[in-house]
């Protein structure tokens, strides 16, 4: 897993430890500006639009992580 | 669309900016979210304070306000105007236009042209552009383009997503005909299959107004608002900006053989803060030629935001100076817009309060 990824997820999220088998509206922080600025990070740093419809259909972090692990541009 | 325009130039910009001002913080009870929630949107979108019109106030009232101050300080002679352009997206009547209302209440005569023009964020390029066609005709040599809006009326007190950034207000251009100016060079493209990504589904003829659009429903993220408000989808209007705007910029430095250091400023429409600092980082443009201070002061007030910006970060300093700028706008359309231009030594620059 790529940890940078996951560090870059610990920020928004506000949380010091991530468990990957959760979903992202399991998580206390998590509401549209938390999903927009998930949006802007993969934007910028991995160049993959994504959509608040594509994010809420992720299982758990663990499957949005492989799907930006795969499409990075 | 790329379209060149010879001969023009900006000659003025008055702002009107209602006195009522709101603050965010009074705002977070209205909202579905905890106060730590709100806080947190606030502090990365660069929301501050609005400005917004009492319920009486119309379009029409900030305009004829702006232009009155005009006519009496002497910076703009009513007889020299040829033509009237307003664009607007919350005019007074469906019909007539309400630049034939200003041209009536102010005594334009005749011969003055009056159109509305149903546009937004991109509003100031799209008037402009308007303007510029108009003074290609010899019988007119001075244009006065109005941007003005008051939505505030249509957006929802318990929607999170647009009421904490809507303003009200209006702007008052004079273009005019100029030998020594450069050229002008628009940059405009639109995409009608993102219509609806900003809209007010009801109230118009497609679907009137009625008790059941004036009901207010949970959009499923905690926004409360009815079929009579605004609606925008935020993640679509995010990734269309980002991705488009971007392109549009690279387009113009390739077409015009620029780059970064030819421009002095980039006076974009500002929805929030955010959006157009990320908007500088992905251009790899310094933020300070990309100012997003206007959203947090006076709100998001449609086509108002660029004349506005210019106003609020150049002023009194245009009188003197002359700047290379890129003007653009982006919104509703979805259109996105952009017009690299001088800002030559401007007869005023200024804001006033609408009272």
């Amino acid at each position: 897993m790529d940890q940078e990824l996951l560090n870059k997820l610990k920020e928004i999220l506000e949380e010091d430890v991530l468990d990957l088998s959760l979903s992202f509206k399991d998580f206390d922080e998590w509401d549209s500006l938390t999903s927009l600025s998930l949006i802007a990070m993969v934007d910028s740093d991995y160049k993959i639009t994504i959509t608040n419809k594509l994010i809420e259909g992720f299982e758990n972090v663990a499957a949005f992580c492989d799907y930006i692990t795969n499409h990075e541009g | 669309m790329y379209l060149k325009f010879k001969n023009k130039k900006i000659t003025g910009i008055l702002s009107v900016v209602p006195e009522n001002e709101v603050h965010f913080a009074d705002g977070i009870k209205n909202y579905n979210f905890s106060e730590k929630q709100s806080l947190k949107l606030a502090k990365i979108m660069g929301y501050g304070s609005t400005r917004i019109v009492n319920e009486d106030t119309c379009v029409s009232d900030l305009c004829i306000f702006g232009l009155q101050h005009l006519f009496t300080e002497k910076l703009l002679n009513k007889d020299d105007i040829d033509a009237i352009v307003l664009v607007t997206q919350s005019p007074d009547y469906f019909l007539p236009a309400t630049s034939n209302v200003i041209a009536g209440e102010i005594g334009l005569g005749e011969d003055v042209f009056c159109i509305d023009i149903n546009q937004g964020c991109a509003g100031y390029e799209v008037g402009l552009m308007q303007a510029y066609m108009l003074l290609d005709q010899d019988s007119i040599n001075t244009v006065v383009l109005l941007n003005a809006d008051v939505l505030s009326k249509k957006v929802s007190l318990k929607d999170r997503n647009s009421r904490p950034l809507v303003g009200d207000g209006a702007s008052i251009t004079v273009v005019q005909n100029d030998q020594e100016s450069k050229e002008s060079d628009l940059f405009i493209k639109m995409d009608g299959s993102g219509a609806k990504s900003l809209i007010i589904p009801a109230g118009g003829f497609k679907l009137p107004s009625s008790e059941e659009t004036r009901l207010h429903k949970d959009d499923g993220t905690g926004n409360m608002r009815s079929d009579d408000h605004l609606r925008m989808v935020g993640d679509a209007v995010f990734n269309f900006v980002q991705t488009k705007v971007p392109q549009m910029v690279y387009d113009i430095y390739e077409n015009l053989q620029i780059s970064d250091d030819d421009v002095d400023f980039y006076f974009f429409h500002q929805p929030n803060k955010f959006m157009l600092e990320k908007l500088a980082d992905k251009l790899k443009v310094d933020r300070a030629k990309m100012p997003n201070n206007i959203v947090g002061k006076y709100g998001n007030g449609s086509g108002i935001t660029v004349p506005l910006n210019i106003c609020e970060n150049l002023g009194k300093k245009s009188l003197n100076n002359t700047y290379k700028v890129i003007l653009g706008g982006f919104g509703v359309g979805l259109t996105w817009s952009m017009i690299v231009c001088e800002l030559k030594k401007l007869s005023f620059c200024s804001i006033i309060n609408y009272k």
